[in-house]
């Protein structure tokens, strides 16, 4: 049978882990190319070996590795580099290095003995520096960037490798909630245009679920693939946090925080008032009803005048924000 | 998108220092001639500059025509090979270990070297007739003295692996230099004691007793090293991302750091065997041509330290000539006191690489 010829990555019977300790002992997967695919799992579970076997930084200690059809352990690691690129946490941290200097190390295996950049070279780094948006700090020392910046300026340097596959070990770990989402942003870009392949591990299972063609899962000393709606309805997530706090619930995709219900609470009003202020009391612990008896509390959103009226047996009170009515019940009900 | 934006076109000069860099490699090459004639100009006998440039020239067979063209002109060109092999094994080492603070001296490599020197003088000197270092018994103190600094480098780089730690690695690297010199000792007990004289002082560290055939002998061996680092530059920018990184655009670790090792040795032990240790030079010297140059990129750095590392060393050996007085210090005192404020002032500014992982 003659191979897909989209099928860029093919994992047979692999074996990750420590030379004195196996962490999943047989692997078979595949990504195809233009596939975005999620790495998720516990740590411990292997996320990092794994990532870091399938980018030729560890030895796998079986099976075999296929890009484009060709055995990893017989290609040259200027071959291999050519093919593969490789971003993690780690920062680089070199006294007055340039980003344009970072960016052109990309150029590796390209370059002569001497490392020599050629104009070809340079277009190459140019254009990947523009790629990420970091066009105006060319010359600016990596130091001085900020944290998502500099993931920027080593995902730039990745794209200089000019590899179809990049394999990105939790690239937005560290980086606030803005920078997380750029990155995911310009990776997503890459894969869709620029024709990129990427393997990358997360904790963010929302996105991951969202966002991903293919998750690989990783459980105790297995991996298993399929896209994340497939593994939705097999019911791979159910478990995933275990009878923890946080459960999956299939019929929206979500992770909800499970919490002991304490008493009822009716809520009136309408509009997104009314939205957070049932949000606001699950947060607390309420059950939400149409109907509650005299001593439970009954609140009704005015949007008009802009306050909650709370009421409570014979106590009627208002207030102008969700903060101090919060405050009262949790003293009240103490 | 994929259109490159013009302004690059513009800025990058004013962006990128290449001017800095010309200007920089122009300067101090007129320091590097300055400095060099003013070693020759300067000397515990007094030679008026008129008189040493007559005999310079050629045209004048003054009595002191020995002095300048048998030692001065040696000792100076001594003083440019130790600065320079001193300064790249440095260079190279801060990059390989990721480690500022790393140098030949400072990581035991001087003293490996120290053991190989011990070994052919107070060791197997027996064999040799005393007072005859020539010939094949300069070759062998060379080779003696660089297999000693390759296989503390050796050891120390294995060390490294383990712990990742710069100071951690600093304190071994401190421990073995100790348990060298322990060694030494014991060597020192049962030798005699005119071999005990002569390494006694070797270890004060001298540029002007070499023979014509140790300088050419030297002028070979730094040659080589320095050709070696040169197939090295392209790898040590690589480096510079850390193992894994480097890795993951290429580099074949093992074939990097063997090269380095190689190159190391040669140049670091073969400047001990011949002018004894000299402190401080190699951990310096590449911080002051970081200070000038601002750049990671090695193949600014390269050149820059070897033409930096020339004048330091000229600088100290026309410091420890005591201009105007006929004493002469140790030159490897000299060294160390001009060394030790750069180091000092490159922890305080903390420009320290943070340890790998």
């Amino acid at each position: 049978m003659k191979p897909d010829p989209n099928l860029l990555l093919s994992v047979v019977d692999l074996g990750i882990g420590f030379p004195e300790r196996l962490i999943i002992p047989s692997i078979n997967a595949s990504v195809f190319s233009g596939e975005l695919v999620s790495v998720i799992g516990h740590n411990g579970t292997g996320k990092s070996t794994l990532l870091g076997t399938l980018a030729g930084i560890r030895k796998k200690l079986a099976g075999e590795i296929r890009i484009n059809g060709k055995d990893t352990s017989v290609m040259s690691r200027k071959e291999f580099a050519s093919m593969v690129g490789y971003v993690s946490t780690e920062q680089v941290n070199a006294p007055d290095m340039k980003v344009y200097d970072l960016v052109a190390l990309g150029r590796f295996a390209y370059t002569n003995w001497m490392g020599s950049i050629t104009g070809e070279d340079k277009k190459i780094i140019f254009d990947s520096i523009e790629k990420v948006g970091l066009s105006r700090l060319m010359y600016r020392n990596i130091g001085e960037l900020s944290d998502g910046e500099k993931q920027r300026a080593m995902i730039a340097r990745v794209l200089a490798q000019d590899t179809s596959l990049l394999i990105m070990d939790e690239p937005t770990a560290f980086l606030d909630l803005r920078n997380r989402y750029e990155i995911i942003h310009l990776l997503q870009s890459l894969a869709v245009s620029g024709k990129k392949t990427i393997i990358l591990s997360t904790h963010d299972l929302q996105s991951a679920l969202g966002e991903s063609d293919k998750i690989w899962l990783l459980t105790d000393g297995a991996l298993e693939e399929g896209a994340p709606e497939d593994l939705v309805l097999k019911g791979s997530f159910d478990n995933l946090f275990g009878e923890s706090l946080l459960k999956f619930r299939k019929s929206d995709g979500n992770f909800y925080p499970v919490r002991e219900e304490k008493e009822s609470v009716c809520i009136r009003g309408e509009g997104l008032m009314k939205q957070w202020t049932i949000r606001a009391m699950k947060r607390l612990g309420f059950r939400i009803k149409e109907i509650v008896s005299v001593n439970e509390i009954t609140i009704t959103s005015d949007e008009r005048n802009n306050e909650w009226k709370v009421q409570k047996g014979e106590k009627h009170l208002v207030f102008n924000s969700i903060y101090s009515m919060v405050y009262w019940i949790k003293k009240n009900n103490a | 998108m994929t259109k490159i934006p013009s302004y690059y076109q513009t800025q990058i000069f004013a962006e990128n220092p290449v001017s800095r860099i010309y200007f920089g490699f122009i300067a101090l090459t007129v320091l590097l001639v300055i400095f060099f004639a003013l070693d020759i100009f300067s000397g515990s006998i007094g030679i008026s500059p008129a008189e040493t440039l007559n005999i310079l020239t050629g045209n004048s067979d003054s009595p002191y025509s020995a002095i300048i063209m048998k030692f001065r002109i040696p000792k100076a060109l001594t003083a440019v090979f130790a600065g320079v092999a001193l300064s790249v094994s440095g260079l190279q080492m801060q990059t390989l270990f990721r480690n500022p603070m790393a140098g030949p001296d400072v990581l035991g490599i001087s003293s490996g070297a120290s053991l190989g020197v011990a070994f052919v003088i107070l060791g197997f000197s027996s064999l040799i007739p005393a007072g005859n270092i020539s010939g094949l018994g300069n070759w062998l103190l060379i080779a003696s003295a660089c297999a000693g600094a390759g296989i503390v480098m050796i050891v120390i780089m294995l060390l490294a692996i383990r712990v990742r730690d710069i100071l951690t690695v600093l304190i071994l690297g401190i421990m073995i230099a100790g348990g060298i010199s322990s060694i030494v000792i014991i060597l020192q007990y049962f030798t005699s004691e005119t071999m005990l004289r002569a390494y006694v002082i070797w270890t004060m560290g001298s540029l002007g007793n070499l023979t014509p055939d140790q300088l050419r002998i030297l002028g070979i061996t730094i040659t080589a090293g320095l050709l070696i680092s040169l197939v090295t530059l392209k790898m040590l920018n690589a480096l510079l991302l850390g193992e894994t990184y480097a890795t993951s655009i290429g580099v074949n670790i093992r074939f990097a750091r063997g090269l380095v090792f190689l190159s190391t040795s040669i140049l670091a032990g073969s400047i001990t065997a011949f002018c004894g240790p000299i402190g401080f030079i190699g951990i310096a010297v590449p911080h002051i041509a970081r200070m000038l140059f601002r750049t990671s990129n090695h193949k600014v750095l390269l050149p820059a330290t070897i033409i930096t590392g020339a004048i330091v060393m000229l600088l100290s050996d026309i410091i420890s000539q005591l201009p105007g007085s006929d004493k002469v210090l140790p030159v490897n005192s000299v060294t160390s006191l001009l060394g030790i404020p750069v180091v000092i002032w490159v922890i305080v500014k903390g420009r320290i690489i943070k340890s790998a992982v």
